[in-house]
């Protein structure tokens, strides 16, 4: 049963909702700025005003970082819709990371 | 049965974050570690690349003092040549005018004229090796196939090692600049050769080929090892990498026992050849 469940999840096409972002980065360091634009770039291009980044600095609040078990920045978990689905890296592979945030396709 | 045994999905999950991770890492995509104590700040790619940077730095550097000396050679060489090498032709012909106008009976002063005039020779040869060493004459007036040419013959004179050249490039017209780095290469080869190969035979070839013009020193000595290929201090080999990189071409040096050592670089014909195409 729950195998179905977490399948239909992962093969769900993306619905109206809002997208909620956590990106982790460190300070403004080359991949961490990358990885901001980036992501803000996406939604706007994709989820235009269907979605919410929260952004931690790691070296300001190193607890988030630990408690969400982060271990490298920059680092973007997708927290809704579920499933969670975390990307490393600066997100300049467009393609990749829209297939990863499951975004391909959606251009409403 | 096993009940601490994650579920399969699980163990794929993170062998998938693992991926992702080693990842991130290789393509350099990290500007923190996060660790239990500590967060750590990499800048792999902005040292890699700060790296790269100073190396070409110091690499045009090299090329420029490769040059700006090269230039003054020149300039010292054509003065020796122009100015003592005048003046003391002059000299020689004033002692031997001072010769024929002396009575037969003054010999003493014959004899130091001639002893004189015997100084001058010499240091009018000394003065033409002199200029020759800095700036090879025939390089400008002959080109470089056959100063080539006449380098292999001089060295074999000089140290008793057979010496050969071969070349395709008999009527093809190098580069001024390209021309001298390849001789300087040569040159330095050669000076490796008789130091340090405890050969018998060397061979030079100077070949065109479509992916670049190829210059190969051969000998049948005992190998340069790979220790000193990468020392630092191994001036004469760094100047010839300088050279051949400073023409966009690559340098590679091989050696072993059974072999002696193969010096070879390849050059882009665009970079060393008049009227080749770009």
């Amino acid at each position: 049963m729950k195998a179905r469940k977490r399948e239909r999840r992962r093969n769900a096409k993306p619905g109206g909702g809002t997208y909620v972002f956590r990106l982790f980065v460190a300070g403004n360091e080359s991949n961490s700025s990358q990885a901001r634009g980036n992501l803000a770039r996406l939604c706007e291009e994709h989820i235009k005003g269907r979605y919410k980044i929260d952004v931690v600095d790691v070296l300001k609040d190193a607890a988030a970082a630990y408690k969400n078990g982060v271990l490298v920045t920059p680092t973007l978990i997708l927290l809704k819709p579920l499933p969670k689905v975390t990307v490393l890296g600066n997100l300049n592979d467009t393609g990749q990371v829209l297939a990863a945030l499951r975004l391909a396709g959606d251009e409403r | 049965m096993n009940s601490q045994k994650p579920p399969y999905h699980e163990l794929e999950t993170r062998m998938k974050e693992a991926e992702e991770l080693f990842h991130a890492l290789r393509t350099q995509q990290v500007d923190a570690i996060v660790g239990e104590r500590h967060i750590m700040v990499v800048r792999l790619k902005q040292a890699e690349e700060n790296l790269k940077s100073s190396r070409n730095q110091l690499r045009a550097l090299a090329a420029y003092l490769l040059s700006a000396r090269e230039d003054e050679r020149a300039v010292i060489a054509r003065e020796l040549h122009d100015e003592f090498g005048q003046a003391l032709t002059s000299l020689h012909l004033g002692l031997s005018w001072i010769s024929r106008k002396l009575a037969p009976g003054q010999r003493r002063l014959q004899e130091k004229i001639r002893s004189l005039s015997a100084i001058t020779t010499s240091l009018i040869r000394s003065v033409k090796n002199i200029a020759n060493e800095l700036r090879p004459g025939v390089l400008d007036e002959l080109g470089l196939v056959k100063t080539l040419r006449s380098e292999a013959r001089e060295f074999e004179g000089h140290t008793g090692i057979s010496c050969r050249f071969k070349t395709n490039t008999a009527r093809t017209k190098f580069d001024r600049s390209a021309a001298v780095a390849i001789f300087r290469i040569v040159q330095a080869a050669l000076t490796n050769v008789a130091r340090h190969a405890h050969g018998s035979r060397a061979l030079i070839t100077l070949m065109k080929k479509k992916n670049g013009l190829i210059l190969m020193v051969k000998d049948n000595g005992k190998g340069i090892s790979s220790k000193l290929i990468h020392r630092h201090d191994s001036l004469g080999i760094t100047g010839m990498r300088e050279r051949a990189l400073a023409l966009g071409g690559t340098f590679t040096l091989d050696g072993s026992k059974s072999k002696g050592t193969i010096l070879t670089v390849q050059i882009p014909l665009s970079r060393v050849i008049v009227g080749a195409a770009r």
